[in-house]
Protein backbone atom coordinates (compact mmCIF):
# COMPACT_ATOMS: atom_id res chain seq x y z
CA UNK A 1 0.00 0.00 0.00
CA UNK A 2 1.26 3.56 -0.65
CA UNK A 3 1.01 6.36 1.29
CA UNK A 4 0.70 9.64 -0.16
CA UNK A 5 2.23 12.46 1.62
CA UNK A 6 0.26 16.14 1.74
CA UNK A 7 2.70 19.12 2.40
CA UNK A 8 1.27 22.21 3.30
CA UNK A 9 1.27 24.64 0.58
CA UNK A 10 4.45 27.09 1.07
CA UNK A 11 3.87 30.31 2.22
CA UNK A 12 4.45 32.80 -0.12
CA UNK A 13 3.77 36.99 -0.62
CA UNK A 14 0.48 35.62 -2.54
CA UNK A 15 -0.74 33.17 0.29
CA UNK A 16 -0.59 36.64 2.43
CA UNK A 17 -2.40 38.87 0.09
CA UNK A 18 -5.07 35.35 -0.02
CA UNK A 19 -5.06 35.21 3.92
CA UNK A 20 -5.59 39.17 4.24
CA UNK A 21 -8.05 38.94 1.52
CA UNK A 22 -9.77 35.87 3.23
CA UNK A 23 -9.91 38.00 6.52
CA UNK A 24 -11.55 41.15 4.55
CA UNK A 25 -13.45 39.04 2.69
CA UNK A 26 -15.26 37.69 6.20
CA UNK A 27 -15.51 40.77 8.00
CA UNK A 28 -16.77 42.55 5.06
CA UNK A 29 -20.30 39.80 4.92
CA UNK A 30 -20.32 39.81 9.14
CA UNK A 31 -20.38 43.71 9.09
CA UNK A 32 -22.77 43.99 6.18
CA UNK A 33 -25.00 40.99 7.65
CA UNK A 34 -26.59 44.40 10.12
CA UNK A 35 -26.79 47.03 7.88
CA UNK A 36 -28.13 48.98 10.22
CA UNK A 37 -24.83 49.89 11.18
CA UNK A 38 -23.52 51.15 8.64
CA UNK A 39 -26.52 53.90 8.65
CA UNK A 40 -25.43 54.42 12.52
CA UNK A 41 -22.12 54.98 11.58
CA UNK A 42 -22.61 57.85 9.18
CA UNK A 43 -25.62 59.54 11.59
CA UNK A 44 -23.86 59.15 15.37
CA UNK A 45 -20.75 61.41 14.64
CA UNK A 46 -22.94 63.87 13.24
CA UNK A 47 -24.87 63.23 16.76
CA UNK A 48 -22.21 63.79 18.59
CA UNK A 49 -21.11 67.18 16.99
CA UNK A 50 -24.62 68.62 17.25
CA UNK A 51 -24.79 69.40 20.56
CA UNK A 52 -21.08 71.39 20.26
CA UNK A 53 -22.50 73.37 16.95
CA UNK A 54 -24.93 74.47 19.43
CA UNK A 55 -22.02 75.32 22.23
CA UNK A 56 -20.31 77.49 19.78
CA UNK A 57 -23.21 79.11 18.56
CA UNK A 58 -23.33 80.23 22.47
CA UNK A 59 -19.99 81.83 22.34
CA UNK A 60 -20.39 83.52 18.57
CA UNK A 61 -21.72 87.09 17.86
CA UNK A 62 -22.96 87.24 14.32
CA UNK A 63 -22.10 83.74 13.34
CA UNK A 64 -18.25 84.46 14.33
CA UNK A 65 -16.86 82.28 16.84
CA UNK A 66 -13.71 84.57 17.94
CA UNK A 67 -12.63 82.88 20.59
CA UNK A 68 -11.84 79.43 19.20
CA UNK A 69 -10.46 81.38 16.42
CA UNK A 70 -7.84 82.82 18.70
CA UNK A 71 -6.76 79.71 19.13
CA UNK A 72 -6.61 77.62 16.26
CA UNK A 73 -6.27 80.77 13.90
CA UNK A 74 -9.88 79.90 11.97
CA UNK A 75 -13.54 80.91 13.10
CA UNK A 76 -14.64 77.62 11.21
CA UNK A 77 -14.81 75.63 13.97
CA UNK A 78 -17.64 73.41 12.38
CA UNK A 79 -14.96 72.41 9.86
CA UNK A 80 -12.86 72.01 12.34
CA UNK A 81 -14.83 69.53 14.18
CA UNK A 82 -15.98 67.58 11.39
CA UNK A 83 -12.37 66.95 10.15
CA UNK A 84 -11.43 65.75 13.65
CA UNK A 85 -14.42 63.32 13.44
CA UNK A 86 -13.70 62.12 10.39
CA UNK A 87 -9.85 61.31 11.83
CA UNK A 88 -11.12 59.60 14.73
CA UNK A 89 -13.05 56.97 12.84
CA UNK A 90 -9.66 56.07 11.35
CA UNK A 91 -7.71 55.88 14.11
CA UNK A 92 -10.68 54.17 15.93
CA UNK A 93 -10.60 51.69 13.52
CA UNK A 94 -6.54 51.10 13.53
CA UNK A 95 -5.95 51.84 17.19
CA UNK A 96 -8.50 49.43 18.92
CA UNK A 97 -9.87 47.64 16.19
CA UNK A 98 -6.94 44.94 16.55
CA UNK A 99 -7.62 44.53 20.13
CA UNK A 100 -11.34 44.22 19.62
CA UNK A 101 -10.67 41.46 17.21
CA UNK A 102 -8.75 39.51 19.85
CA UNK A 103 -11.35 39.82 21.98
CA UNK A 104 -13.73 38.84 19.92
CA UNK A 105 -12.25 35.72 18.84
CA UNK A 106 -11.52 34.78 22.44
CA UNK A 107 -15.06 35.29 22.54
CA UNK A 108 -16.05 32.91 20.01
CA UNK A 109 -13.35 30.35 20.75
CA UNK A 110 -11.72 30.47 17.69
CA UNK A 111 -8.95 32.24 18.12
CA UNK A 112 -6.65 29.18 19.03
CA UNK A 113 -7.98 27.28 15.92
CA UNK A 114 -7.10 30.35 13.47
CA UNK A 115 -3.17 30.74 14.97
CA UNK A 116 -2.68 26.91 14.55
CA UNK A 117 -2.53 27.93 10.95
CA UNK A 118 0.78 28.83 8.84
CA UNK A 119 0.39 32.40 8.84
CA UNK A 120 2.03 35.32 11.37
CA UNK A 121 0.10 36.57 13.91
CA UNK A 122 0.66 39.72 13.25
CA UNK A 123 -0.79 39.38 9.67
CA UNK A 124 -3.85 38.52 11.04
CA UNK A 125 -4.67 41.18 12.76
CA UNK A 126 -3.85 43.56 9.69
CA UNK A 127 -6.07 41.69 7.84
CA UNK A 128 -8.99 42.59 10.64
CA UNK A 129 -8.26 46.28 9.91
CA UNK A 130 -8.68 46.17 6.35
CA UNK A 131 -12.20 45.59 6.51
CA UNK A 132 -12.95 48.27 8.93
CA UNK A 133 -10.21 50.56 6.93
CA UNK A 134 -12.60 50.28 3.91
CA UNK A 135 -15.69 50.60 6.34
CA UNK A 136 -14.68 53.72 7.74
CA UNK A 137 -13.81 55.11 4.54
CA UNK A 138 -17.22 54.57 3.50
CA UNK A 139 -19.39 55.77 6.41
CA UNK A 140 -16.73 58.66 6.84
CA UNK A 141 -17.47 59.59 3.23
CA UNK A 142 -21.33 59.71 3.83
CA UNK A 143 -20.62 61.13 6.83
CA UNK A 144 -18.24 64.30 5.36
CA UNK A 145 -21.54 64.54 2.51
CA UNK A 146 -24.48 65.03 5.35
CA UNK A 147 -22.36 67.00 7.21
CA UNK A 148 -21.29 69.52 4.53
CA UNK A 149 -25.42 69.70 3.80
CA UNK A 150 -26.37 69.96 7.50
CA UNK A 151 -23.62 71.92 8.82
CA UNK A 152 -21.23 73.39 5.89
CA UNK A 153 -18.11 71.97 5.83
CA UNK A 154 -14.86 74.05 3.87
CA UNK A 155 -11.58 72.79 3.52
CA UNK A 156 -9.72 75.31 1.50
CA UNK A 157 -6.28 73.49 1.83
CA UNK A 158 -4.09 70.89 0.63
CA UNK A 159 -5.67 67.52 0.06
CA UNK A 160 -2.49 65.92 -0.69
CA UNK A 161 -0.31 67.53 2.26
CA UNK A 162 -3.14 66.09 4.74
CA UNK A 163 -2.87 62.85 3.02
CA UNK A 164 1.09 62.66 3.27
CA UNK A 165 0.23 63.70 7.24
CA UNK A 166 -2.62 60.89 7.84
CA UNK A 167 0.12 58.04 6.20
CA UNK A 168 2.63 57.72 8.82
CA UNK A 169 0.10 58.40 11.42
CA UNK A 170 -1.94 55.64 10.62
CA UNK A 171 0.92 53.04 10.18
CA UNK A 172 2.37 54.37 13.66
CA UNK A 173 -1.27 53.53 14.84
CA UNK A 174 -1.03 50.14 13.58
CA UNK A 175 2.11 49.95 15.93
CA UNK A 176 0.27 50.74 19.11
CA UNK A 177 -2.58 48.83 17.53
CA UNK A 178 -0.14 45.73 17.53
CA UNK A 179 0.64 46.28 21.78
CA UNK A 180 -2.87 46.80 22.81
CA UNK A 181 -3.86 43.40 20.93
CA UNK A 182 -1.09 42.21 22.85
CA UNK A 183 -2.42 43.36 26.33
CA UNK A 184 -6.15 42.05 25.43
CA UNK A 185 -4.36 38.85 25.59
CA UNK A 186 -3.16 39.44 29.20
CA UNK A 187 -6.29 40.89 30.37
CA UNK A 188 -8.50 39.76 28.70
CA UNK A 189 -11.84 42.10 30.00
CA UNK A 190 -10.95 44.88 28.07
CA UNK A 191 -14.10 46.65 27.24
CA UNK A 192 -13.92 49.31 30.15
CA UNK A 193 -9.71 49.64 29.19
CA UNK A 194 -11.01 50.22 25.27
CA UNK A 195 -13.77 52.65 25.81
CA UNK A 196 -12.38 54.98 28.52
CA UNK A 197 -8.75 54.70 26.51
CA UNK A 198 -10.34 55.39 23.16
CA UNK A 199 -12.34 58.51 24.53
CA UNK A 200 -9.11 60.05 26.79
CA UNK A 201 -6.43 59.56 23.90
CA UNK A 202 -8.94 61.05 21.43
CA UNK A 203 -10.28 64.06 24.03
CA UNK A 204 -6.72 64.99 24.75
CA UNK A 205 -5.30 64.67 20.91
CA UNK A 206 -7.69 67.26 20.34
CA UNK A 207 -9.97 65.52 17.74
CA UNK A 208 -12.66 68.21 19.29
CA UNK A 209 -10.53 71.41 20.39
CA UNK A 210 -7.41 72.98 19.61
CA UNK A 211 -5.04 71.65 22.45
CA UNK A 212 -3.67 75.05 23.09
CA UNK A 213 -6.91 75.82 24.93
CA UNK A 214 -6.05 72.81 27.16
CA UNK A 215 -5.17 73.82 31.15
CA UNK A 216 -1.45 73.96 31.69
CA UNK A 217 -1.30 71.13 33.72
CA UNK A 218 -3.07 68.99 30.47
CA UNK A 219 -1.13 70.80 27.82
CA UNK A 220 2.23 68.75 28.02
CA UNK A 221 0.15 65.49 28.50
CA UNK A 222 -1.11 66.58 25.06
CA UNK A 223 2.05 66.85 23.29
CA UNK A 224 3.04 63.63 24.61
CA UNK A 225 0.37 61.85 22.42
CA UNK A 226 1.67 61.31 18.78
CA UNK A 227 -1.89 61.53 17.55
CA UNK A 228 -1.81 65.10 18.71
CA UNK A 229 0.53 66.18 15.98
CA UNK A 230 -1.52 64.01 13.52
CA UNK A 231 -4.95 65.81 13.61
CA UNK A 232 -3.12 69.00 14.03
CA UNK A 233 -0.74 68.59 10.45
CA UNK A 234 -3.92 67.43 8.91
CA UNK A 235 -5.98 70.40 9.93
CA UNK A 236 -2.97 72.81 9.38
CA UNK A 237 -2.78 71.16 5.83
CA UNK A 238 -6.41 70.93 4.86
CA UNK A 239 -8.07 74.33 6.70
CA UNK A 240 -5.01 76.24 7.36
CA UNK A 241 -5.43 76.80 10.93
CA UNK A 242 -2.68 77.37 12.94
CA UNK A 243 -0.50 74.09 14.63
CA UNK A 244 1.37 73.64 17.13
CA UNK A 245 4.74 73.36 15.59
CA UNK A 246 5.48 74.08 12.58
CA UNK A 247 3.73 71.95 9.60
CA UNK A 248 7.12 70.52 8.42
CA UNK A 249 8.22 69.63 12.27
CA UNK A 250 5.03 67.84 12.98
CA UNK A 251 5.46 65.78 9.76
CA UNK A 252 8.95 64.49 10.78
CA UNK A 253 7.61 64.31 14.00
CA UNK A 254 4.69 61.99 12.87
CA UNK A 255 7.57 59.63 10.60
CA UNK A 256 9.62 59.03 13.83
CA UNK A 257 6.33 58.08 16.05
CA UNK A 258 5.86 55.96 12.92
CA UNK A 259 9.11 54.09 13.33
CA UNK A 260 9.23 53.97 17.64
CA UNK A 261 5.05 52.59 17.35
CA UNK A 262 5.87 49.94 15.10
CA UNK A 263 9.01 48.36 16.81
CA UNK A 264 7.79 48.51 20.03
CA UNK A 265 4.29 47.43 19.02
CA UNK A 266 5.71 44.77 17.76
CA UNK A 267 7.94 43.82 20.15
CA UNK A 268 5.27 43.95 22.57
CA UNK A 269 3.06 41.48 20.45
CA UNK A 270 5.94 39.34 20.19
CA UNK A 271 6.42 39.06 24.29
CA UNK A 272 3.37 38.85 25.03
CA UNK A 273 2.24 36.30 22.61
CA UNK A 274 4.94 34.31 24.59
CA UNK A 275 4.17 34.67 27.58
CA UNK A 276 0.16 33.53 26.95
CA UNK A 277 1.32 30.63 25.01
CA UNK A 278 3.74 29.56 27.63
CA UNK A 279 1.03 29.89 30.30
CA UNK A 280 -1.86 28.32 27.89
CA UNK A 281 -4.22 30.74 28.91
CA UNK A 282 -4.96 31.78 25.55
CA UNK A 283 -8.37 29.76 24.61
CA UNK A 284 -9.76 31.43 28.39
CA UNK A 285 -11.72 34.09 28.60
CA UNK B 1 -50.66 18.91 52.59
CA UNK B 2 -46.74 18.17 52.17
CA UNK B 3 -44.88 20.96 53.48
CA UNK B 4 -41.06 20.92 51.98
CA UNK B 5 -38.49 21.52 54.71
CA UNK B 6 -37.05 24.84 54.15
CA UNK B 7 -39.53 26.15 51.74
CA UNK B 8 -41.27 29.34 53.46
CA UNK B 9 -44.62 29.87 53.17
CA UNK B 10 -46.35 32.02 51.04
CA UNK B 11 -47.01 35.50 52.69
CA UNK B 12 -50.12 36.49 53.66
CA UNK B 13 -50.80 39.04 50.92
CA UNK B 14 -49.80 39.38 47.51
CA UNK B 15 -47.95 42.82 48.19
CA UNK B 16 -45.76 40.76 50.72
CA UNK B 17 -45.09 38.19 48.25
CA UNK B 18 -44.41 40.73 45.26
CA UNK B 19 -41.99 42.68 47.61
CA UNK B 20 -39.80 39.27 47.93
CA UNK B 21 -39.34 38.74 44.26
CA UNK B 22 -38.28 42.49 44.17
CA UNK B 23 -35.98 41.91 46.87
CA UNK B 24 -34.68 38.52 45.42
CA UNK B 25 -34.26 39.98 41.91
CA UNK B 26 -32.30 42.85 43.60
CA UNK B 27 -30.17 41.25 45.44
CA UNK B 28 -29.35 39.11 42.53
CA UNK B 29 -28.90 42.13 40.50
CA UNK B 30 -26.42 43.53 43.10
CA UNK B 31 -24.24 40.70 43.63
CA UNK B 32 -24.03 40.29 39.56
CA UNK B 33 -22.97 43.87 39.88
CA UNK B 34 -20.37 44.24 42.47
CA UNK B 35 -18.86 40.68 41.21
CA UNK B 36 -17.39 42.43 37.98
CA UNK B 37 -15.41 45.64 39.71
CA UNK B 38 -14.33 47.15 37.13
CA UNK B 39 -18.10 49.44 37.32
CA UNK B 40 -15.96 51.01 40.31
CA UNK B 41 -13.57 52.36 37.91
CA UNK B 42 -16.19 53.67 35.19
CA UNK B 43 -18.17 55.45 38.47
CA UNK B 44 -15.00 57.58 38.82
CA UNK B 45 -13.99 57.94 35.14
CA UNK B 46 -16.87 58.69 33.12
CA UNK B 47 -18.39 61.27 35.64
CA UNK B 48 -15.18 62.79 35.12
CA UNK B 49 -14.14 62.57 31.80
CA UNK B 50 -17.50 62.56 29.58
CA UNK B 51 -18.30 66.48 30.72
CA UNK B 52 -14.92 66.95 30.11
CA UNK B 53 -15.06 66.78 26.54
CA UNK B 54 -17.68 69.79 26.52
CA UNK B 55 -15.93 71.53 29.23
CA UNK B 56 -12.63 71.66 27.63
CA UNK B 57 -14.17 72.69 24.14
CA UNK B 58 -16.59 75.17 25.76
CA UNK B 59 -13.21 76.72 26.79
CA UNK B 60 -12.01 76.73 23.67
CA UNK B 61 -14.98 78.77 22.37
CA UNK B 62 -14.44 81.07 24.96
CA UNK B 63 -10.65 82.11 23.60
CA UNK B 64 -7.83 83.50 25.68
CA UNK B 65 -8.94 85.01 28.31
CA UNK B 66 -12.20 83.75 28.31
CA UNK B 67 -12.97 86.88 26.16
CA UNK B 68 -16.19 85.34 25.00
CA UNK B 69 -17.79 84.41 28.19
CA UNK B 70 -20.06 87.34 27.95
CA UNK B 71 -21.77 86.13 24.89
CA UNK B 72 -22.27 82.85 26.65
CA UNK B 73 -23.83 85.10 30.01
CA UNK B 74 -26.19 86.52 27.26
CA UNK B 75 -27.15 83.43 25.96
CA UNK B 76 -27.73 81.14 29.19
CA UNK B 77 -27.93 83.53 31.70
CA UNK B 78 -25.16 82.11 33.88
CA UNK B 79 -21.36 82.30 33.38
CA UNK B 80 -20.61 79.28 34.97
CA UNK B 81 -20.45 76.89 32.11
CA UNK B 82 -18.70 74.24 34.17
CA UNK B 83 -21.81 73.16 36.30
CA UNK B 84 -24.30 74.10 33.14
CA UNK B 85 -22.31 71.55 31.33
CA UNK B 86 -21.89 69.02 34.55
CA UNK B 87 -25.83 68.89 34.93
CA UNK B 88 -26.90 68.40 31.06
CA UNK B 89 -24.47 66.01 30.58
CA UNK B 90 -25.37 63.76 33.72
CA UNK B 91 -29.03 64.00 32.56
CA UNK B 92 -27.93 62.40 29.47
CA UNK B 93 -25.96 59.85 30.85
CA UNK B 94 -28.36 58.96 33.20
CA UNK B 95 -31.11 58.23 30.66
CA UNK B 96 -28.12 56.60 29.04
CA UNK B 97 -27.73 54.36 31.91
CA UNK B 98 -31.00 52.92 31.99
CA UNK B 99 -31.48 52.86 28.39
CA UNK B 100 -28.46 50.13 28.23
CA UNK B 101 -29.06 48.44 32.22
CA UNK B 102 -32.75 48.46 32.44
CA UNK B 103 -33.41 48.18 28.52
CA UNK B 104 -31.67 45.12 28.39
CA UNK B 105 -32.27 43.65 31.95
CA UNK B 106 -34.49 41.06 30.71
CA UNK B 107 -32.33 40.86 27.34
CA UNK B 108 -29.69 39.34 29.55
CA UNK B 109 -32.00 36.98 31.03
CA UNK B 110 -32.81 36.09 27.92
CA UNK B 111 -29.36 35.81 26.62
CA UNK B 112 -28.47 33.30 29.88
CA UNK B 113 -31.29 31.24 28.98
CA UNK B 114 -33.15 32.06 32.27
CA UNK B 115 -36.00 34.34 31.14
CA UNK B 116 -38.48 31.44 30.78
CA UNK B 117 -37.98 29.85 33.95
CA UNK B 118 -37.91 32.92 35.93
CA UNK B 119 -41.54 33.65 34.26
CA UNK B 120 -43.22 30.18 34.98
CA UNK B 121 -42.35 31.52 38.86
CA UNK B 122 -45.48 31.99 39.87
CA UNK B 123 -44.82 36.20 40.55
CA UNK B 124 -45.80 39.12 38.79
CA UNK B 125 -43.69 39.63 35.77
CA UNK B 126 -43.26 42.99 35.90
CA UNK B 127 -41.74 42.52 39.35
CA UNK B 128 -38.82 40.89 37.84
CA UNK B 129 -38.18 43.91 36.23
CA UNK B 130 -39.22 46.79 38.81
CA UNK B 131 -35.98 44.64 40.97
CA UNK B 132 -33.47 45.52 38.25
CA UNK B 133 -34.87 48.97 38.23
CA UNK B 134 -34.08 49.09 41.91
CA UNK B 135 -30.52 47.60 41.89
CA UNK B 136 -29.79 50.54 38.90
CA UNK B 137 -31.29 53.21 40.88
CA UNK B 138 -28.43 52.60 43.52
CA UNK B 139 -25.59 52.81 41.13
CA UNK B 140 -27.33 56.11 39.26
CA UNK B 141 -27.48 57.53 42.91
CA UNK B 142 -23.42 56.71 43.08
CA UNK B 143 -23.27 58.07 40.08
CA UNK B 144 -24.98 61.01 40.79
CA UNK B 145 -23.32 61.99 44.11
CA UNK B 146 -19.39 60.68 42.53
CA UNK B 147 -20.43 63.67 39.23
CA UNK B 148 -21.18 66.35 42.18
CA UNK B 149 -17.90 65.56 44.75
CA UNK B 150 -15.60 65.45 41.66
CA UNK B 151 -16.66 68.81 40.02
CA UNK B 152 -17.15 70.34 43.52
CA UNK B 153 -14.24 69.28 45.15
CA UNK B 154 -11.50 68.91 42.03
CA UNK B 155 -12.67 71.12 39.85
CA UNK B 156 -13.69 73.54 42.47
CA UNK B 157 -17.31 74.77 40.38
CA UNK B 158 -19.75 76.12 43.14
CA UNK B 159 -23.44 74.52 42.90
CA UNK B 160 -24.87 77.70 44.41
CA UNK B 161 -28.41 76.56 44.66
CA UNK B 162 -30.51 74.81 46.44
CA UNK B 163 -29.70 70.76 47.24
CA UNK B 164 -33.29 69.74 48.24
CA UNK B 165 -34.88 71.22 44.97
CA UNK B 166 -31.80 70.02 43.37
CA UNK B 167 -33.05 66.43 44.43
CA UNK B 168 -36.99 67.33 43.99
CA UNK B 169 -36.21 68.10 39.94
CA UNK B 170 -33.72 64.65 39.75
CA UNK B 171 -37.07 62.97 41.65
CA UNK B 172 -39.58 64.59 39.33
CA UNK B 173 -37.84 63.59 36.42
CA UNK B 174 -37.49 59.91 37.55
CA UNK B 175 -40.84 58.23 36.27
CA UNK B 176 -40.41 59.20 32.69
CA UNK B 177 -36.25 58.65 32.73
CA UNK B 178 -37.84 54.67 33.97
CA UNK B 179 -40.99 54.91 32.04
CA UNK B 180 -38.54 54.98 28.91
CA UNK B 181 -36.38 52.32 30.19
CA UNK B 182 -39.39 50.10 30.60
CA UNK B 183 -40.76 50.71 27.54
CA UNK B 184 -37.58 49.62 26.20
CA UNK B 185 -36.91 47.10 27.93
CA UNK B 186 -39.90 45.50 26.13
CA UNK B 187 -38.95 46.46 22.90
CA UNK B 188 -35.64 44.78 23.51
CA UNK B 189 -37.55 41.52 24.35
CA UNK B 190 -38.92 41.79 21.17
CA UNK B 191 -36.45 42.95 18.59
CA UNK B 192 -33.58 41.35 20.29
CA UNK B 193 -30.67 43.28 18.80
CA UNK B 194 -31.45 47.26 19.34
CA UNK B 195 -28.27 49.21 20.30
CA UNK B 196 -29.21 51.32 17.10
CA UNK B 197 -32.15 52.13 18.61
CA UNK B 198 -30.66 52.94 21.92
CA UNK B 199 -28.46 55.04 19.73
CA UNK B 200 -31.13 57.04 18.45
CA UNK B 201 -32.91 57.75 21.94
CA UNK B 202 -29.89 59.19 23.50
CA UNK B 203 -29.21 61.10 20.21
CA UNK B 204 -32.39 62.84 20.87
CA UNK B 205 -31.80 63.68 24.21
CA UNK B 206 -28.23 65.00 23.15
CA UNK B 207 -29.37 66.91 19.65
CA UNK B 208 -32.72 68.28 21.49
CA UNK B 209 -32.43 68.69 25.13
CA UNK B 210 -29.94 71.16 25.43
CA UNK B 211 -27.33 69.04 27.31
CA UNK B 212 -24.72 71.81 26.59
CA UNK B 213 -25.82 75.01 25.07
CA UNK B 214 -28.92 77.12 26.24
CA UNK B 215 -32.18 76.10 24.70
CA UNK B 216 -32.44 79.61 23.64
CA UNK B 217 -30.15 79.15 20.67
CA UNK B 218 -32.40 76.67 19.00
CA UNK B 219 -33.94 77.64 15.50
CA UNK B 220 -37.79 77.24 16.11
CA UNK B 221 -38.69 73.73 15.04
CA UNK B 222 -35.99 72.25 16.88
CA UNK B 223 -37.17 74.31 20.13
CA UNK B 224 -40.84 73.14 19.66
CA UNK B 225 -39.68 69.28 19.49
CA UNK B 226 -37.45 69.19 22.44
CA UNK B 227 -40.68 70.75 24.40
CA UNK B 228 -41.65 67.30 23.99
CA UNK B 229 -39.07 65.54 25.54
CA UNK B 230 -38.85 65.13 29.17
CA UNK B 231 -35.43 65.44 29.71
CA UNK B 232 -35.70 69.06 28.12
CA UNK B 233 -37.37 69.71 31.82
CA UNK B 234 -35.08 68.07 33.48
CA UNK B 235 -32.02 69.66 32.41
CA UNK B 236 -33.93 72.94 32.95
CA UNK B 237 -35.18 72.31 36.13
CA UNK B 238 -31.77 70.92 37.89
CA UNK B 239 -29.77 74.06 36.34
CA UNK B 240 -32.10 76.28 37.82
CA UNK B 241 -32.46 74.51 41.07
CA UNK B 242 -28.53 73.48 41.56
CA UNK B 243 -26.57 76.65 39.88
CA UNK B 244 -29.19 79.55 40.00
CA UNK B 245 -31.83 78.84 42.68
CA UNK B 246 -34.69 81.62 43.18
CA UNK B 247 -37.05 78.74 45.20
CA UNK B 248 -39.60 76.22 44.18
CA UNK B 249 -41.88 78.92 42.41
CA UNK B 250 -38.69 78.68 39.81
CA UNK B 251 -39.27 75.41 38.70
CA UNK B 252 -42.66 74.62 39.73
CA UNK B 253 -43.88 74.95 35.66
CA UNK B 254 -41.16 72.22 34.76
CA UNK B 255 -42.11 69.85 37.63
CA UNK B 256 -45.55 69.42 37.24
CA UNK B 257 -44.99 69.19 33.20
CA UNK B 258 -42.71 66.44 34.63
CA UNK B 259 -44.87 64.86 36.48
CA UNK B 260 -47.44 64.72 33.62
CA UNK B 261 -44.52 62.96 31.34
CA UNK B 262 -44.24 60.85 34.29
CA UNK B 263 -47.30 59.51 34.26
CA UNK B 264 -47.43 59.65 30.28
CA UNK B 265 -44.25 56.85 30.30
CA UNK B 266 -44.91 54.89 33.12
CA UNK B 267 -48.07 54.19 31.39
CA UNK B 268 -46.56 53.48 27.88
CA UNK B 269 -43.87 51.29 29.57
CA UNK B 270 -46.42 49.62 31.85
CA UNK B 271 -48.48 48.70 28.68
CA UNK B 272 -45.95 48.03 26.02
CA UNK B 273 -44.78 46.14 28.57
CA UNK B 274 -48.20 43.86 28.78
CA UNK B 275 -48.26 44.06 25.13
CA UNK B 276 -44.74 42.52 24.96
CA UNK B 277 -45.50 39.67 27.71
CA UNK B 278 -48.89 38.86 25.57
CA UNK B 279 -47.12 38.64 22.04
CA UNK B 280 -43.81 36.91 23.12
CA UNK B 281 -45.83 33.93 24.95
CA UNK B 282 -48.44 33.68 21.95
CA UNK B 283 -45.56 33.39 19.25
CA UNK B 284 -43.19 31.53 21.33
CA UNK B 285 -40.27 33.43 20.91
CA UNK B 286 -39.52 34.38 24.61
CA UNK B 287 -36.62 31.97 24.68
CA UNK B 288 -35.42 32.70 21.48
CA UNK B 289 -32.27 34.90 21.22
Amino acid sequence: MTTKQFDLPATTFGSYLRVLSTIALKDWKTYWRYPFNAVSSVFQPLIWLTPIFFLGKAFSQDGQALGFAAYSGSPDYMSFLILGAAISNFTSAVFWGMGFSIKNDMDTGVLESNWMTPVPRLLLLVGRTLNSLLITTITSIGMLIVATFVFGFHPTGDIWGAFLAILPMLFGLYGFGFAFAALVMIVREANTMVDMGNFLVDLLSGSQFPVQALPRWLYPLALSIPLTYGYDAIRGWLLQTTTILPIQLEMVLLVVFMIVMIVIGVNAFHALEKKVRTRGSLGQY
Amino acid sequence: MTIIPGLKQKPDTKFLYELRVIKAIFIKQWLHTIRYPSWVIQLIIWPLIFPAAYILTARAFAGPDQMALPLFLQASGTQNYIGFIVVGTMVWMWQNIVLWNVGYALREEQLRGTLESNWLSPSWRFSLLLGSIFNQMITVALFFAMTFLEYRFIFQVHFEGEFGLTLLALLAGMPSVYGIGIAFASLVIRVKEADSFVKLVRGMVMIFCGISYPLTILPGWMASISMWLPQTYIVRSVRQAALIGGGFQSIRHDLSILLLFGVFWMAAGFLAFNWMERQSRRSGVIGQY
